[in-house]
């Protein structure tokens, strides 16, 4: 109960700046011209910012084709999982008014199909693709196991759903010769998955290493199948693969494909013509009202074509100068207080 | 409350028996004392109790609960528990260090020495070892170490001298007399012969209270009474020593007994937070709630979940609703409560830290016993104040007088002077403070016609008194039971005339070198009803002699038509009344010997009635005092503590109403308030002094009547009220009218309050009113009132350490109350309520975010950013702005707050905390997480802006999103701190890095370490990617700059004092020293909005009310003590000396 005064003594502070609260302190307090000078700045820059930006995307060239409707036959055979082994071809011409100059990328694009759920998203096996343990199927439910019990590699949901259709980009030349569209199909991937990520378990022989294991349901083949002439790109690593277990944030979303390969007539891009694609049509939308379509793209050195950014730099852009103006304006008229803004 | 029952009796049996000398047949309590917490085993259930009583723990712990449900979580099992860990292991360090310093304090008390009679010899013994029955010998200064019965002392007629100012706050010593059968007792040998025993009730909290029988062998039993009872915490004083029996020990001890723990106080702004969150957590169930619903929607508008996600959906809703109670759950601000206890940890150390408010005459620093209230200063509207030892020093000194119609003393530019050199330690006494006009000395010398008048005063204030001299050396030292005689015979001498002994039948004077001896006939003693006291004296010359000193009206009513000077004393008694200072009127009159015959066997009748005694003495005495001869008045100075006027002044300036509540009387109350400009000379002044429910009830109505329209309102008035009235006035039908008077006066006094009515009235302000009050006071009778205010202070520094150890803040000095509101509660309060919005704000911003990503994910419970990253945001990522708002967060500089003490009303009327100022920041909060959720989105919406044509995933977006919202939230704390200072920038900009610093280290962890999977690689490609800087400058900029432009038109069109006096700081005006006298624009707006006391234009039509000059009577002696003031004199012998005496005069 009793505080002694030794007690006092033991605590005697040193009299710094810091203890007494005097620390020298930047105010932050900015007077008008301070204030509108700053916000017509930040309104020019981003004005600026979003004409540059609008340019460039300006400069890019896409196409996208929507073949759920084109492919209707093949869609509604896919309606019916019990014709999963039948063969579905379909074929899109299109043309190309304009050049599409330097690195052209393509994508398939599904619509409303929800990468982003979170039963989906956790339905997967991260010890098991990074090669460690190929019967790690822990989080993988409802694709852990086959039906004869054996664990499923690649287990889960993302893996089992993976897109499973086709796509070839012929060049019409012309009407009779038609030159298939040389395309890359590794380079699809981000550096850290492919070797980083996505591992395939140590053996000599892939198919070896992945015994003991069943193939997911959905998938004709097992996953040491997925490239067989390119032993870079098959098993785990597989570029399509890793591409499709990298789970998008939107129900609506592209993923990359394949890359032009730019030799011969292609050295510049994709010339001005007539192109058609041909798809082999596996994977089903219409089970859940979904669409599928094909872009090809262009870029520019902020990525692909979106008007978005560009709108919002200039709207923030434009908005902050009104804001200013207007500021301006009341500051005009209050003048005579000699006015400082914040705080 | 624990004040509460002590005061309320209780009947106790006679339960103990101590045997005397038998210490086996004891077996009692220890003398060990602990007030700690916790001990080494109790400390780990104890303290997780204590921890998951808090709902918000206990929240959290459910929520860790849930999260081990598999599947359940969609943020994995551990990433609740993890943080929660953290804060408990943070604050279980400070409760362990706090509880250190509580077992140190009692190892001190534990570990001090005491002399003990063991095996019939005396031995030194620490306190904890002292038992029950044993026989212990106290020397002078020395602090009691347990309740015991007094056997025997080294003073005539064995009696002691005990301060109890530790116990009950009164200053005057008390008189403990031993019971004569054991008067004798003072060998060894006698001691350990004595057998017996003591019987006596069982422990009890009533310090004036005791029972017990001594059974002696052989002997009578003889009762022995609250008369022979000391009491541990006591001091003894002017007793060379005492020989006591122990009777309770240790925890037993009436002292600790009364030490009941303060209550828990909580603070309002914590009582809002305490509700926000459970508003934030019905908002938490309502958003779940709507998350089921949109998930039921989802599924339904898909007949069925895909094809791709496998089997069909068998979760229920009720499974669904805890996944989103998890997903949500950090919408309550985990760290907030462990933020706001460092915080407020280190805003009481900064009190404590504070050079101003370090009294270096004792070397005592303020102290901050809780933190809970740091920003509770920041809002007291009312002050309840203590007088003695709160604003005055208790200190009495001689400072004017007026002799024969002639004022001397009135020196007013010199003690100016003084005043300045010396305001750091004003409670010692110096030159400065004492009578000091050299006028006086000069007349008595130079042959002034006045001259005999001076000898004659000076000659009564030296005789006429019950002070005894204690001679050291060549010092001489007084010792009185009323500090005003001390300070009178302490002045006298310095004019010369010395009292330098005192007999059982005289005293002896050396008047200017001459030895004079007068012989004391009577002593008439003090009351407060008679408020005076004469004696009477044959004076060397043979003369009989009356003198006497007492107030002006009894005085002047008893002055013979004869005597001069009537006219003249009384305007100085006036102008000493106005001053404050305690007025005294001295008169003698010559007897002759066949008057004090005849009254002398009145007298001694009177001495010898049966019936009503007092009575009869006091008419006895009455008979012989009259036809006085006024001499003149004397002016005690109950001295002020430094700076107790400019303080009252600047605490009314900021709008907090100051009540005095005392014990002490109501003349030396109106005194005080005077000296320290609580009233002033034409202020009306109410004073209830009633008897009956009746009278007080009507009387306040006639005085609410009078007021008429101006009740309710603060009119220039006092109200003095005495505590018999006040038990009156606080009845429940009258309690509500005598409200409304006392709050429509400027000034209320109390006086002659019991401690229970101080907190009574305390607490009637605190319910009816629904104010911030705060206590202040310094000894136990204060602790009610302490414990009872939403704030109680304690001054410390002074023996008395009860209402210190009851208190929330302790201060040397009533003056350091202006810093302690006016700085650092304004401060407190700008600091903690930024720091509760600011967490609150940033927990909204990204936990909304997860119900905006809900939508587009078909409201599966899928988060959008990694897990840790989410449980590491409230402990890293965003935990140290909270920190800088918290602690370094200054509105304005300390001196603006000091010069213009009309900002406190800022942080007083709470406008910037409220629960309109929260839902706007949880608004704004939301607003801000949309924007940084759906930009982010559609900037991503396409998928490609990766260079090299790389698509992307949710957890890219996650990223983009959860660093925009870093970036914002930690500019946003930068836009709300009003003075940056280098912690500022380096949490501000600290954070921003740390968060950038970890996502790339993060990023590439797995699979060495195998954490976040999913986050390899992210950092690679987000920090190369154009649009995430992009991205990075527009977000924040879009929703800041909407709070930046609104805060600067707000400013620009409707600015605040507080604005305005920024403004004026940082413009370089250096009209902020304190003696400028030019004064700013600025602050003659502020002089015109402060509230200048208009003159009270009512007309009372009522006798209560008093319009008159002041009296100054004011006189404190103890009365009806165990022996009279005259027995007690009469006993003493100051010519014969006491071998090795160290005496301490009391009042010095």
């Amino acid at each position: 109960m009793k505080r002694k005064c030794q007690d006092y003594e033991s605590r005697l502070p040193d009299n710094t700046a810091m203890k007494q609260q005097q620390l020298p302190a930047f105010r932050l307090q900015l007077s008008a011209n301070e204030i509108l000078s700053g916000f017509f700045a930040i309104g020019l820059f981003c004005l600026g910012m979003g004409i540059i930006l609008l340019l460039s995307a300006k400069s890019i060239r896409e196409v996208e084709i929507n073949y759920t409707a084109k492919c209707a036959t093949c869609a509604k055979l896919r309606e019916d999982a019990t014709n999963f082994d039948k063969e579905c071809n379909c074929s899109i011409s299109f043309y190309l008014p304009q050049k599409m100059e330097g690195n052209v990328y393509l994508y398939y694009k599904l619509y409303g199909f929800y990468q982003n759920l979170y039963r989906y998203i956790l339905s997967r096996s991260n010890i098991q693709l990074v090669g460690t343990d190929v019967k790690d199927v822990r989080n993988c439910a409802p694709f852990k196991t086959s039906d004869n019990g054996l664990p499923i590699a690649p287990c889960g949901a993302i893996a089992n759903s993976m897109f499973n259709d086709t796509i070839v980009l012929l060049y019409n030349f012309n009407s009779s010769t038609h030159i298939r569209v040389p395309m890359v199909r590794t380079e699809t991937a981000w550096w850290t998955d492919k070797y980083v990520k996505f591992q395939n378990p140590t053996f000599q022989n892939l198919s070896s290493a992945f015994a003991g294991t069943a193939k997911p349901p959905n998938w004709p083949k097992p996953v040491y199948e997925l490239d067989e002439k390119d032993p870079g790109n098959n098993g785990f690593v597989n570029d399509d693969f890793i591409v499709w277990m990298r789970t998008a944030a939107f129900p609506n979303f592209k993923k990359l494909y394949r890359r032009l390969h730019r030799i011969g007539n292609f050295t510049e891009g994709l010339p001005a013509g007539s192109y058609s694609f041909i798809i082999n049509y596996n994977f089903p939308v219409g089970r859940f009202q979904g669409q599928k379509a094909v872009v090809l793209s262009t870029l520019t050195w902020s990525g692909g074509s979106s008007l978005f950014l560009a709108l919002a730099y200039l709207v923030t852009g434009a908005v902050t100068l009104l804001a200013s103006f207007s500021m301006m304006a009341v500051h005009l008229k209050l003048k005579e207080r000699k006015t400082f803004f914040l705080q | 409350m624990g004040w509460r029952q002590s005061l309320q009796g209780a009947d106790v049996p006679m339960a103990r028996t101590i045997y005397l000398n038998e210490p086996l047949r004891n077996t009692f309590c220890k003398n060990s004392i602990s007030t700690a917490k916790y001990s080494m085993w109790s400390f780990l259930p104890r303290y997780l109790y204590l921890q998951f009583s808090k709902t918000a723990n206990a929240f959290f712990l459910f929520i860790t609960i849930l999260q081990q449900i598999p599947e359940v979580s969609p943020t994995g099992k551990y990433t609740t528990l993890v943080p929660l860990l953290v804060i408990l292991v943070i604050s279980g360090v400070k409760e362990i260090v706090e509880d250190y310093k509580r077992h140190m304090a009692d190892k001190l008390v534990n570990s001090k020495n005491t002399i003990v009679l063991r095996q019939n010899a005396w031995q030194v013994i620490p306190w904890k070892e002292v038992n029950v029955g044993d026989i212990v010998k106290a020397t002078n200064g020395q602090f009691l170490p347990a309740d015991m019965v007094l056997i025997s002392s080294s003073e005539p007629q064995a009696t002691c001298f005990v301060a109890t100012s530790n116990l009950d706050g009164e200053t005057n010593l008390k008189i403990r007399q031993a019971l004569s059968e054991t008067a004798t007792m003072k060998t060894e040998k006698q001691l350990s012969s004595l057998s017996g025993k003591i019987k006596c009730e069982e422990p009890n909290f009533h310090f004036n209270s005791f029972m017990g029988t001594l059974y002696l062998k052989e002997k009578s039993p003889i009762s022995i009474g609250p008369d022979q009872v000391l009491l541990r915490g006591t001091q003894l004083k002017n007793t060379e020593w005492i020989l006591g029996v122990v009777v309770y020990t240790g925890f037993e001890t009436k002292f600790m007994q009364n030490a009941v723990k303060s209550p828990l106080k909580r603070s309002k702004v914590e009582k809002v937070t305490n509700m926000q969150i459970l508003v934030l957590f019905l908002l938490l169930l309502v958003m779940s709630l709507v998350s089921c619903v949109g998930a039921i929607y989802w599924k339904d508008r898909y007949r069925a979940e895909p094809w791709y996600l496998g089997k069909k959906d068998y979760h229920s809703f009720g499974f669904d609703l805890l996944v989103f109670i998890i997903l949500y759950h950090n919408l309550i601000p985990i760290s907030l409560l462990v933020t706001l206890e460092i915080v407020k940890y280190i805003q009481a150390l900064f009190i404590n830290w504070d050079e101003d408010m370090h009294f270096k005459g004792n070397n005592v620093y303020a102290m901050a016993r809780t933190s809970n209230l740091n920003e509770e200063l920041g809002q007291v509207e009312y002050l309840f104040s203590d007088k003695t030892g709160t604003l005055t020093c208790n200190i009495m000194t001689f400072k004017k007088c007026s002799i024969a119609g002639i004022m001397y003393g009135d020196l007013p530019s010199k003690s100016d002077d003084g005043a300045k050199d010396l305001s750091q330690s004003p409670c010692f006494i110096s030159d400065a403070y004492e009578f000091n006009d050299p006028a006086l000395l000069q007349n008595f010398k130079n042959d002034h016609p006045t001259k005999e008048y001076i000898k004659e005063f000076l000659t009564l204030l030296c005789v006429c008194h019950t002070v005894v001299p204690e001679r050291e050396g060549n010092n001489i030292s007084y010792q009185a039971s009323s500090p005003d005689e001390a300070a009178l015979v302490k002045g006298a001498k310095k004019l010369g005339f010395v009292f330098t002994a005192r007999m059982p039948n005289s005293v002896t004077i050396e008047a200017m070198g001459e030895e004079l001896t007068f012989e004391i006939l009577n002593v008439l003693e003090f009351s407060s009803n008679r408020k005076r006291m004469s004696i009477i004296v044959r004076t060397p010359e043979g003369q009989l002699r009356l003198y006497c000193k007492g107030a002006d009206s009894v005085i002047y009513e008893r002055l013979s038509e004869k005597s001069l000077f009537v006219e003249e004393t009384l305007v100085h008694l006036e102008n000493f009344a106005r001053e404050g200072l305690r007025t005294l009127c001295v008169a003698y009159i010559d007897l002759t010997e066949i008057e004090y015959k005849q009254w002398l066997v009145m007298y001694k009748k009177a001495s010898r009635a049966v019936r009503d005694r007092i009575q009869s003495l006091e008419d006895c005495y009455d008979s012989i005092e009259k036809k006085f001869l006024l001499l003149g008045a004397t002016a005690i100075e109950d001295r002020l503590q430094a700076r107790v006027p400019e303080t009252i002044t600047s605490l009314l300036k900021a709008n907090i109403k100051i009540w005095v509540l005392t014990g002490d009387k109501q003349e030396t109350a109106i005194n005080i308030a005077y000296s320290c400009k609580l009233l002033s000379g034409q202020m009306p002044r109410i004073q209830l002094n009633t008897n009956s429910l009746e009278a007080t009830q009507q009387v306040i109505n006639q005085n609410c009547q009078d007021l008429g329209a101006l009740l309710g309102k603060e009119n220039d008035l006092a109200l003095i009220i005495d505590g018999k009235t006040l038990k009156h006035a606080l009845h429940v039908e009258v309690r509500k009218c005598f409200l409304n008077l006392a709050l429509s006066c400027r000034t209320v006094l109390c006086c002659r309050l019991s401690p229970l009515q101080k907190a009574e009235i305390v607490d009637v302000v605190k319910k009816q009113v629904k104010a911030i009050t705060l206590a202040i006071g310094d000894g136990a009778n204060d602790v009610g009132m302490i414990q009872t205010a939403h704030v109680g202070v304690g001054i410390s520094g002074n023996e008395g350490m009860l209402a210190t150890n009851n208190s929330d803040y302790a201060i040397a000095q009533f003056s350091y109350l202006e810093k302690l509101l006016l700085v650092h509660g304004a401060w407190n309060y700008f600091r903690v309520t930024k720091c509760i919005l600011y967490c609150f704000y940033k927990n909204v911003v990204l936990y909304i975010i997860e119900l905006w990503f809900a939508i587009v994910n078909g409201f599966s419970g899928q988060i959008i950013f990694e897990r840790w990253c989410i449980s590491l945001y409230n402990v890293i990522f965003t935990s140290l702005p909270p920190f800088t708002l918290g602690i370094f967060e200054r509105c304005c500089s300390q001196e603006s707050l000091l010069r213009y003490p009309q900002l406190y009303r800022i942080s007083q009327t709470g406008d910037i905390f409220n629960i309109k100022v929260l839902w706007i920041q949880c608004i704004n909060a939301v607003v801000h997480s949309f924007i940084l959720f759906w930009l982010p989105a559609k900037m991503l919406e396409h998928d490609v802006v990766l260079q090299s044509g790389y698509t992307t995933d949710y957890l890219f977006l996650g990223n983009f999103v959860y660093t925009y919202v870093v970036v914002t939230v930690c500019l946003k704390a930068g836009l709300e701190t009003m003075s940056w200072n280098k912690f500022t920038h380096l949490a501000i900009w600290g954070s921003i890095m740390i968060w950038l610093g970890f996502f790339a280290v993060y990023s590439s962890l797995w699979p060495t370490i195998p954490v976040a999977p999913e986050m390899t690689g992210q950092g690679n490609m987000a920090l190369v990617c154009p649009h995430f800087w992009l991205g990075f400058f527009i977000v924040p900029i879009v929703c800041l700059i909407q709070n930046v432009a609104w805060k600067s038109i707000r400013n620009t069109c409707h600015r605040t004092l507080l604005e305005e006096v920024r403004e004026m700081e940082s413009s370089g005006v250096q009209v902020l020293r304190r003696d400028s006298s030019q004064r700013s624009k600025v602050e003659e707006v502020n002089l015109q909005r402060s509230v200048s006391p208009r003159p009270c234009q009512v007309v009372f039509r009522n006798n209560s009310v008093d319009l008159g000059a002041p009296h100054g009577y004011a006189f404190s002696q103890v009365e009806r003590a165990v022996i009279s003031q005259e027995e007690l004199v009469r006993s003493y012998d100051t010519t014969k000396s006491k071998p090795q005496r160290t005496f301490s005069a009391t009042f010095e």
